[in-house]
């Protein structure tokens, strides 16, 4: 293909000259290919279809599949492909019933958010110093906080586990045994630590394209320095900050590892959803069709997210992975 | 506002101070630039200590003692670099044996007898290579259909990145489900090809491509939304210019694209390189660790596996940050001169 003297041909297509110039008499397959090369730019839209086409079915028959699983009754569960074997659109309330699934939901939606406001606030300070502000040491304090993010999660885990199981007699009005095992918080914590470099990055990012114009405007009109930040800079970066909790919310709903390993596994010890769709392969008999459910409902929040936020979860990740 | 005139002439907000008469809020505003940064980081720092700083210099301690499974402390006296030594050496004592040779057929290279760190190494390293190695590939893919207009762009979209937001469970019990003999096309398929076992997710080799396909199903969208960043800050015009030039589409690529998303490309692998070689979540939920071992796996159950060998747990998980930080230095030193490259 790399043959580079090739010159003609590609000229005539970028004049925009219509394919149909000489009348011969072709056959359709030879007035196709004459076509292609007289205008070359009609065989990359076919192309680029075909690609598309084929990048849809990768990505979405997962989830068709599964949600053919989903609907077949248990017992007919051989040969699904692309119709289910029965119609039984039941298993999406017995999730439910067989276990308290909506539990471990609920349970995934208070971590996500808790992390979420941890990493937003936190991360705004932080964010704030980063690009508004000129300190000593501004790099290598970045530097530290993306190291953070390159760390295997097993490496912090060990000491963690030790501490969330330590009894602290302060604690035990609140968590009854006084360990944070089994708690929100056994997630909470290391999560936002976690997820918190990301959200620096993105904010980080925001919040030093704001004019410094403004800010002096506040100050001089008679603001506190928290109060600037709060009334001008926040306020004007809001899609930053929205894009930083959405990534963030995202990334504390899909985690597994401390969501795996900081609770016993019991609904009522918040256990997150994770544990809820391992719970079908367990201790009861293996209901895969409750399973495939299960997962389609589990999927249900976060493709929400992904169809509102798709501008800000792509502006996000480009922002916190390439501008620094 | 009576107080705009002061304020303006002498750069001082003491009305506001005194109105409040905060002595917190006072203190602030009188901080330098230098310390209030320092005041805002205070927050963000204290939490990474307590979680990551800590722990990690905590877990490299650990690593240093000697496992201890009677009484109630799991570690017992100092006893240096012996932990890594045993786990190189393959001394160290895990519960169970780690890649079931007998049960099935495993990868050529790595028999029973290598020591399970080295499996665990190979298995991770692997994985991490040839994951991204596809997502690449798929992510430039899918990037250049991002990239080009359409009617129904925005749903195409959506459609491409969902699954990179797909909790790890689910990503896992997807496959799962789609391997498992009595409920998925997989394993059939795959079979009449010659390919795989008839019980896939129990043969560490089919194992391990399964979780390499959910893997490239899940994350390719990631490397894709970073590259088409990196295609969509491109300059047109020089596609122009190059077809008067004359020059052919792969010349284009090779010329004009692939330098000027490079930057965004090494950022885009060394960030999936980093998430490969964590990988455990996908792993346990699709066909267990016993099955595909990874180096994560090897802590979890060193820890949780019968016998409560922290000390070799902590050797293992300190030597994982090892390998990724050799990962990480081996990029910067092969990318350091790339225009606008990472870092």
């Amino acid at each position: 293909m790399t043959d580079g003297g090739q010159t003609t041909g590609t000229e005539r297509s970028g004049a925009l000259i219509d394919g149909d110039d000489a009348e011969l008499d072709r056959g359709p397959f030879q007035q196709w290919v004459a076509d292609s090369i007289s205008s070359p730019e009609r065989v990359y839209r076919a192309m680029f279809y075909v690609a598309a086409i084929f990048f849809l079915f990768t990505t979405l028959f997962p989830f068709y599949w599964l949600l053919m699983v989903a609907l077949t009754p248990e017992g007919q569960l051989q040969d699904i492909l692309f119709t289910p074997n029965g119609f039984n659109p039941g298993a999406f309330v017995e999730v439910f019933q067989v276990i308290p699934f909506h539990r471990y939901m609920f349970n995934s939606f208070v971590i996500a958010l808790g992390s979420t406001i941890v990493v937003l606030v936190v991360g705004s300070l932080a964010g704030y110093a980063f690009g508004r502000l000129r300190f000593r040491g501004r790099t290598p304090l970045m530097l530290l906080v993306l190291i953070i993010s390159f760390f295997p999660p097993a490496a912090f885990f060990i000491p963690l586990n030790d501490l969330f199981n330590t009894q602290f007699f302060f604690l035990e009005p609140i968590t009854g045994d006084g360990t944070l095992y089994n708690t929100p918080f056994a997630m909470v914590t290391p999560l936002s630590a976690i997820f918190m470099p990301l959200a620096i990055f993105i904010l980080t990012t925001f919040y030093s394209q704001i004019p410094d114009g403004l800010e002096d405007a506040a100050r001089v009109e008679g603001t506190t320095r928290l109060g600037a930040l709060f009334r001008v800079i926040i306020p004007l970066s809001a899609p930053g900050v929205a894009t930083a909790g959405v990534l963030t919310f995202i990334a504390v709903y899909n985690e597994f590892f401390f969501s795996f390993l900081m609770t016993d596994g019991q609904p009522q010890n918040w256990a997150p959803i994770l544990e809820g769709i391992l719970a079908y392969q367990g201790q009861y008999e293996v209901l895969y069709h409750l399973m495939a459910a299960a997962s389609i409902i589990g999927v249900i929040p976060v493709a929400i997210l992904v169809i509102v936020a798709q501008e800000k979860i792509v502006s996000g990740l480009t922002a916190g992975a390439l501008k620094e | 506002m009576a107080a705009d005139t002061d304020t303006l002439i002498g750069g001082e907000t003491e009305t506001e101070h005194d109105r409040t008469g905060n002595a917190v809020v006072n203190w602030m505003e009188n901080l330098s630039e230098e310390a209030y940064a320092y005041l805002l980081l205070l927050p963000a720092f204290a939490l990474l200590t307590l979680i990551a700083f800590y722990p990690l210099i905590s877990t490299f301690i650990m690593s240093l003692r000697a496992d201890q499974t009677r009484g109630l402390d799991p570690l017992g006296g100092f006893v240096g670099v012996e932990n890594y030594v045993d786990i190189l050496t393959g001394n160290a004592r895990l519960a169970r044996q780690f890649l079931d040779v007998s049960l099935s057929g495993s990868f050529p290279f790595v028999e029973l007898g290598v020591p399970f760190f080295q499996q665990a190494l190979f298995v991770t390293l692997a994985f991490a290579i040839i994951s991204v190695f596809f997502e690449t590939i798929i992510g430039f893919g899918q990037a250049y259909v991002l990239d080009q207009d359409f009617r129904g762009r925005r749903w195409v979209r959506v459609a491409i990145i969902l699954p990179w937001a797909v909790p790890i469970v689910i990503q896992g019990m997807i496959f799962f489900l789609i391997f498992q003999p009595e409920v998925g096309f997989g394993t059939n398929i795959m079979q009449q090809l010659g390919i795989f076992s008839a019980a896939p997710l129990a043969n560490s080799r089919d194992a391990f491509i399964i979780i390499l396909v959910a893997d490239i199903w899940k994350s390719s969208a990631f490397m894709a939304l970073l590259i088409l960043a990196g295609l969509q800050s491109v300059d047109r015009s020089l596609y122009d210019v190059a077809r008067v030039a004359g020059a052919s589409p792969w010349q284009r690529f090779k010329m004009i694209t692939l330098p000027l998303v490079l930057p965004a490309l090494l950022v885009a692998m060394l960030f999936r390189t980093m998430d490969a070689m964590r990988v455990f979540g996908l792993i346990e939920s699709t066909a267990g660790c016993t099955t595909v071992p990874s180096l994560t796996c090897l802590v979890v159950e060193a820890m949780f596996g019968g016998t409560r060998i922290f000390a070799t747990a902590a050797a293992v998980a300190f030597a994982t940050a090892l390998v990724i930080g050799l990962i990480i230095g081996v990029y910067v030193l092969l990318f350091r001169d790339t225009e606008g490259g990472p870092y």
